[in-house]
C-alpha cells in the first residue's frame, strides 16, 4: 500500500450553510508530507474534520465522495476508531486536557499501546520535546502556547500513528518556536516514516516543510503539486494565500 | 448527646457521600443533573430485597447481583434515554431524569407493592458500648463499607488507565474524541458507576430503615450535598455528603425531626446565593 | 426550545370561518357543564364511557390547573426561567387564603386578590437568586424555595389548625354563593380566558418580545438597552401571582387542604404539563393540563369496565391504577422529549404547516 490517505471527489456541507467542500481530491503517500494551504474559510478545517470524523460534532456531513485511510474506507467510522486505525490528530486549538498534568496527557495518548511500550513511548516524546520533561507534573492548562502545542503533538505521536494530521500548528505561536517544532516533526518523519498532512496558514513554512501541497479556495482544490512547483507559482500564491511578504506570515 | 449525634451523622453522611459521589461522577462525565439518583438508591434497596428474599441468594452472591443489576441499569438508561438527548437544552434533560424517576417509582410499586419490604441481611445489627456512646454496628459497617467504596473508586479514578481516560473525558469531550477515546463507552461507564454507588447506599439505607420508595427523599439529599460541596469537585461531593449527614442529625436532635430536611435546603439556598460554586468547587463563570 | 408562541395571522379570506369555529367552541364550552351534570346531551342520555368518565369536578380542577400550567409556561417557556418549585406558589396562595379568608373572613374577591399579591411578592423574592446565578443553580434554588415554603405551610397548618387540614369557607361573589360545580365552572372559565388573554397580550408588548428574545439570546437583549434582570423578576412576579391565585382557588374549591397536597410531585406535574403541551406555547399549556387531568379519569373508566375480567389487565387497571397512570405519563413525557421536544404544540404546528402546504399545492 503506497497511499496512506486517499480522498476522492469529496463534497461536504454544513446544515443550513451550503457546501463547504466541493469535489475535493487529495492523497498523502505512505511516509509523505503534504501541506494543505488556503485562506481562512477555504475549507481546510472542514477537510480535516471530514478525515478525522469530527464533522458530526460540528453539524456537517459528507454529501458525496470517498475517504480511504490505510486502504480502508473511513466514512461513517466513529472518530475514536479512526485514531486507533493509526490517524494521529493534532487539532486546531491544541485541545490538551487542561486539568490533567503533562504526563497524564501523554498517557492518554499512550492508551493504545501495550503496557510494556508505554515507558518507551514517554521517553521518546520527552527526548523529542525536552520542555515537556521539565514540565511533566504541571497541569496542561498552565503551559505556554508553544508547550501546549508540543504536548498535543506528543500525545498524538506517542501512539505511533501511521499518519499525523496537524491543523494550524503555528497559530498564536512565536515564529522561532514554530520553526523549532517543524524541525522536530521533520526528524520524526525521517526516522519513523510517519506520514503527515499539515494545514498551515503560514504558507512559506509549510512549503519548506512539506514535499507536496494542495491549495484550497472556496472549497475547491485550485492548485496541487510538489512543494517546489507550488512555491514557484507566485501569482497563484498571491491570489489565494493573501499577500506573502518577507515577514513570513500570511496576511489576510 | 452530642457525640452520639455526631457519630450517627457521620455514619449517615458516609452513605450520602457515596450516593453524592455517584451523582458527581455522572455529572462530571455527562453534564446531566440526575434527579433520578434518589430512585437509583431505592433500586439498590429493592435489588437487595430481590436477591436475598426473593431469589434466596447467599449474601456474597447477592452483593454481586446488586452491583451487576445496578451497573446494567445505569448503562441501559444512558444508551436509551441519555444519549438520545445529548446536546439538548437543560430543561429537557432535567425533565427526562425527573420523568424517569416517576416511571421507576411507579414500576417498583407495581411490581413489589406500595408498602415497603423489610430487608434482612447478615450484617450486624447490634450495638456496642464505647464508654457512654452507643455505637450501632450497622452504622459502623455502613460507614466502613462506604468509605471503602469511595477509596476503591478514588484509586480506580486516579491510578488506572480507564480512570485516566474517564478523567480526560470529563476534562474535555472534544479533546477526548481527538485522542481516540470512545466517549460513549466512558459515559456509560460513568452511569454504571453512579448507579452502582447509589445502589450500595440503598442497600444500607434499606437495612437501616425499610426498602420502600420513600427512600427516594433521602437519596435526593445527595443533590444539595453535591451543590454544597461543589458540583465540579469529586472530593467536594463526599464532604458535602458528610456535612449533610451531620447537619441533618443535629437538626433532628436539637430542633425537630421534621425540620432536618428544611435546614439542608435553607443551607442550599444560602450557598446558592452567596457561594454557588460550593465550598470546594472553583469559581467558574459561565458554567450555567 | 420553541420560539414564538403566537401563531401567524391566517389569510383574511378565512376569517369568517374562524368566527364560526369560535362560536361553535363557545357553545360547546357553555353547554358542557350541563351535559356533564345531567349526563345527557340534547335530551339523549350518555353513558359514563361516552363522557370519558368525566365529571364537572374534574373539569373545574383542570381549569384551575390550566392557570398553573399557563403561569409556569409563561415563566419557563417565555422568560426562560426554569422553576421546579411552582407548587410553592400554590401553597402560598392557599395559605394566604387561609389567613385572609378562613381566619379574617375577607370576602372572596379580596381573598383572591390578596393571594395574588402575596404570590407576586413571593415570586419576586424567589426570583432574586436569578440575579446572581443562572441555569442549573437557579433551578436548584427554586427547588430549595419549594421545600421551604411547603414547610412553612406545614407549620402554619399545625399551628392554627390540625392534622386534618386547613378548612376554607364557601366562595361567594357578593351575595351570589359559588357552591355548585356549575357555578364554579362559569366563574373559572371566564377567569381562565382573562388570564390567557392577559398573558398573551403581555407577550405581544415590546417588553414581552424582548423577554422572549432574552430567553434565547441573553447578551443580544442586553445590548438593546433593556435590563434583562428586571424583566425576569417581573415575569417571576406575574407568574407567581397567577399561580398563587390558582392556589387560593384550589383551596376554596376543595374546602380543605393539607400540606401534603403541595409535595414535590405536585410541582413536577406542572412541568410535565408544559412539556407535553409544548414549552413556550400558551395554547399548549392548556392541552397539557387537559391531558394531565383527564387521562386518569379515562383510565378509571376503563378500570371500572375491566373489574369484571381477570388477568394482568385487571391487576394493572384496578389494583395499581394510580401507578399505571403515573407510568403512562412518565413514559409519555419521555417519548415526547426524545421524539417531539416541542410537545403537542409542535406536533400541531407540523400538522398545520403540512395542511397549509397541501392547500397551496391545490
Amino acid at each position: 500500500m503506497t497511499t496512506m490517505l486517499e480522498i476522492k471527489g469529496l463534497s461536504v456541507g454544513y446544515a443550513r450553510k451550503g457546501l463547504a467542500l466541493e469535489d475535493v481530491s487529495l492523497s498523502v503517500p505512505k511516509g509523505g508530507i503534504v501541506a494543505l494551504l488556503g485562506a481562512n474559510g477555504a475549507g481546510k478545517t472542514t477537510l480535516i474534520r471530514a478525515v478525522t470524523g469530527l464533522l458530526d460534532l460540528h453539524h456537517g456531513h459528507v454529501h458525496s465522495g470517498s475517504i480511504r485511510f490505510a486502504g480502508e474506507s473511513v466514512l461513517g467510522m466513529p472518530p475514536h476508531r479512526r485514531v486507533r486505525l493509526g490517524m494521529g490528530q493534532v487539532p486546531e486549538g491544541r485541545l490538551v486536557f487542561k486539568q490533567l498534568h503533562v504526563e497524564d496527557n501523554l498517557l492518554v495518548g499512550a492508551a493504545v499501546l501495550p503496557r510494556a511500550q508505554v515507558r518507551e513511548g514517554l521517553d521518546a516524546v520527552y527526548q523529542l520535546f525536552p520542555r515537556l520533561l521539565e514540565r511533566r507534573h504541571s497541569a496542561a492548562g498552565w503551559l505556554s502556547g508553544g508547550e501546549q502545542q508540543m504536548l498535543a503533538l506528543g500525545r498524538a505521536l506517542i501512539g505511533r500513528p501511521q499518519m499525523l494530521l496537524v491543523d494550524e500548528l503555528s497559530l498564536g505561536l512565536a515564529p522561532l518556536i514554530v520553526k523549532d517544532i517543524y524541525q522536530q516533526l521533520r526528524m520524526v518523519g525521517q526516522t519513523l516514516g510517519t506520514a503527515m498532512l499539515v494545514v498551515e496558514q503560514n504558507a512559506r513554512l509549510a512549503l519548506e516543510f512539506a514535499a507536496s501541497a494542495y491549495i484550497l479556495n472556496s472549497g475547491r482544490v485550485v492548485l496541487s503539486g510538489t512543494a517546489a512547483e507550488v512555491s514557484a507559482n507566485d501569482s497563484m500564491k498571491e491570489s489565494y494565500l493573501g499577500t506573502q511578504r518577507r515577514d513570513g506570515g500570511a496576511q489576510k | 448527646m452530642l457525640a452520639q449525634v455526631l457519630f450517627s451523622g457521620l455514619a449517615l453522611g458516609s452513605i450520602y457521600g457515596l450516593v453524592a459521589l455517584g451523582f458527581a461522577v455522572i455529572f462530571k462525565a455527562t453534564d446531566v443533573f440526575n434527579f433520578a439518583q434518589g430512585m437509583f438508591v431505592v433500586c439498590g434497596a429493592y435489588f437487595a430485597v430481590t436477591a436475598i428474599s426473593l431469589l434466596g441468594l447467599s449474601f456474597p452472591l447477592a452483593i454481586l447481583f446488586i452491583i451487576g443489576a445496578a451497573a446494567l441499569m445505569g448503562v441501559v438508561i444512558h444508551i436509551f434515554l441519555i444519549q438520545p438527548l445529548s446536546g439538548r437544552p437543560m430543561l429537557s434533560v432535567i425533565m427526562l431524569t425527573i420523568a424517569l424517576s416517576i416511571a421507576m417509582r411507579a414500576l417498583i410499586e407495581m411490581i413489589y407493592g406500595p408498602q415497603g419490604r423489610t430487608l434482612t441481611t447478615p450484617m450486624p445489627t447490634g450495638v456496642f458500648l464505647l464508654g457512654d456512646l452507643r455505637i450501632s454496628q450497622l452504622h459502623l459497617t455502613a460507614a466502613v463499607v462506604c468509605w471503602g467504596c469511595m477509596a476503591v473508586f478514588g484509586g480506580f479514578f486516579r491510578y488506572t488507565s480507564i480512570g485516566l481516560l474517564m478523567r480526560a473525558t470529563a476534562d474535555s469531550h472534544e479533546a477526548a474524541v481527538v485522542s481516540g477515546i470512545n466517549v460513549n463507552t466512558m459515559n456509560r461507564l460513568a452511569w454504571a458507576i453512579g448507579s452502582t454507588l447509589a445502589a450500595v447506599g440503598g442497600l444500607f439505607l434499606g437495612q437501616l430503615q425499610i426498602a420502600s420508595t420513600e427512600l427516594e427523599t433521602i437519596g435526593l439529599l445527595a443533590l444539595p450535598a453535591v451543590v454544597i460541596g461543589g458540583m465540579q469537585s469529586i472530593p467536594g461531593a463526599i464532604i458535602g455528603g458528610l456535612l449533610v449527614g451531620i447537619i441533618e442529625q443535629l437538626a433532628a436532635s436539637y430542633i425537630s425531626p421534621k425540620s432536618s430536611d428544611i435546614v439542608i435546603y435553607v443551607l442550599l439556598l444560602l450557598i446558592l446565593m452567596f457561594r454557588p460554586w460550593g465550598l470546594f468547587g472553583q469559581r467558574e463563570l459561565g458554567r450555567v | 426550545m420553541t420560539t414564538l408562541n403566537s401563531s401567524p395571522s391566517p389569510p383574511a379570506a378565512a376569517s369568517w370561518q374562524r368566527w364560526v369555529w369560535w362560536l361553535l367552541a363557545a357553545a360547546f364550552v357553555g353547554y358542557l357543564p350541563f351535559v356533564l351534570t345531567d349526563r345527557a346531551a340534547f335530551g339523549v342520555a350518555l353513558s359514563n364511557m361516552q363522557l370519558l368518565n368525566l365529571g364537572l369536578t374534574q373539569i373545574n380542577l383542570m381549569v384551575i390547573a390550566m392557570l398553573g400550567a399557563l403561569s409556569l409556561n409563561y415563566l419557563t417557556g417565555c422568560a426562560g426561567l426554569i422553576s421546579i418549585g411552582h407548587a410553592a406558589f400554590y401553597a402560598m396562595g392557599a395559605m394566604t387564603a387561609a389567613i385572609t379568608g378562613s381566619q379574617w373572613g375577607w370576602p372572596f374577591p379580596l381573598v383572591l386578590l390578596s393571594a395574588a399579591v402575596t404570590g407576586a411578592v413571593a415570586g419576586l423574592l424567589a426570583g432574586l437568586p436569578s440575579l446572581r446565578v443562572r441555569g442549573l443553580y437557579f433551578v436548584l434554588s427554586t427547588l430549595a424555595v419549594h421545600y421551604v415554603v411547603v414547610y412553612v405551610f406545614l407549620e402554619y397548618q399545625f399551628k392554627f389548625f390540625d392534622v386534618v387540614g386547613v378548612p376554607y369557607p364557601a366562595a361567594a361573589l357578593g351575595p351570589l354563593e359559588i357552591n355548585t360545580p356549575i357555578r364554579w365552572y362559569f366563574f373559572l372559565v371566564p377567569l381562565l380566558a382573562l388570564v390567557y388573554l392577559g398573558l398573551r397580550s403581555s407577550l405581544r408588548t415590546r417588553e414581552g418580545r424582548v423577554m422572549m428574545a432574552m430567553r434565547d439570546h441573553e447578551l443580544a437583549a442586553t445590548s438593546v438597552g433593556v435590563d434583562v434582570r428586571i424583566l425576569r423578576l417581573k415575569a417571576f412576579g406575574l407568574s407567581s401571582a397567577i399561580a398563587s391565585m390558582a392556589g387560593a382557588l384550589y383551596a376554596y374549591y376543595l374546602t380543605n387542604v393539607t400540606s401534603e397536597a403541595f409535595g414535590i410531585q405536585f410541582a413536577i406535574q406542572f412541568i410535565a404539563m408544559i412539556i407535553i403541551g409544548g414549552i413556550g406555547s400558551l395554547p399548549g399549556s392548556l392541552v397539557g393540563a387537559a391531558l394531565w387531568l383527564l387521562l386518569p379519569s379515562v383510565i378509571a373508566g376503563f378500570a371500572a369496565q375491566a373489574s369484571g375480567s381477570t388477568g394482568i389487565v385487571r391487576v394493572l387497571l384496578v389494583e395499581h391504577r394510580a401507578q399505571l397512570v403515573q407510568l403512562i405519563f412518565a413514559v409519555l413525557v419521555i417519548l415526547l422529549l426524545i421524539f417531539a421536544p416541542g410537545g403537542f404544540a409542535s406536533i400541531g404546528r407540523q400538522i398545520r404547516d403540512r395542511l397549509a402546504l397541501r392547500r397551496k399545492q391545490g
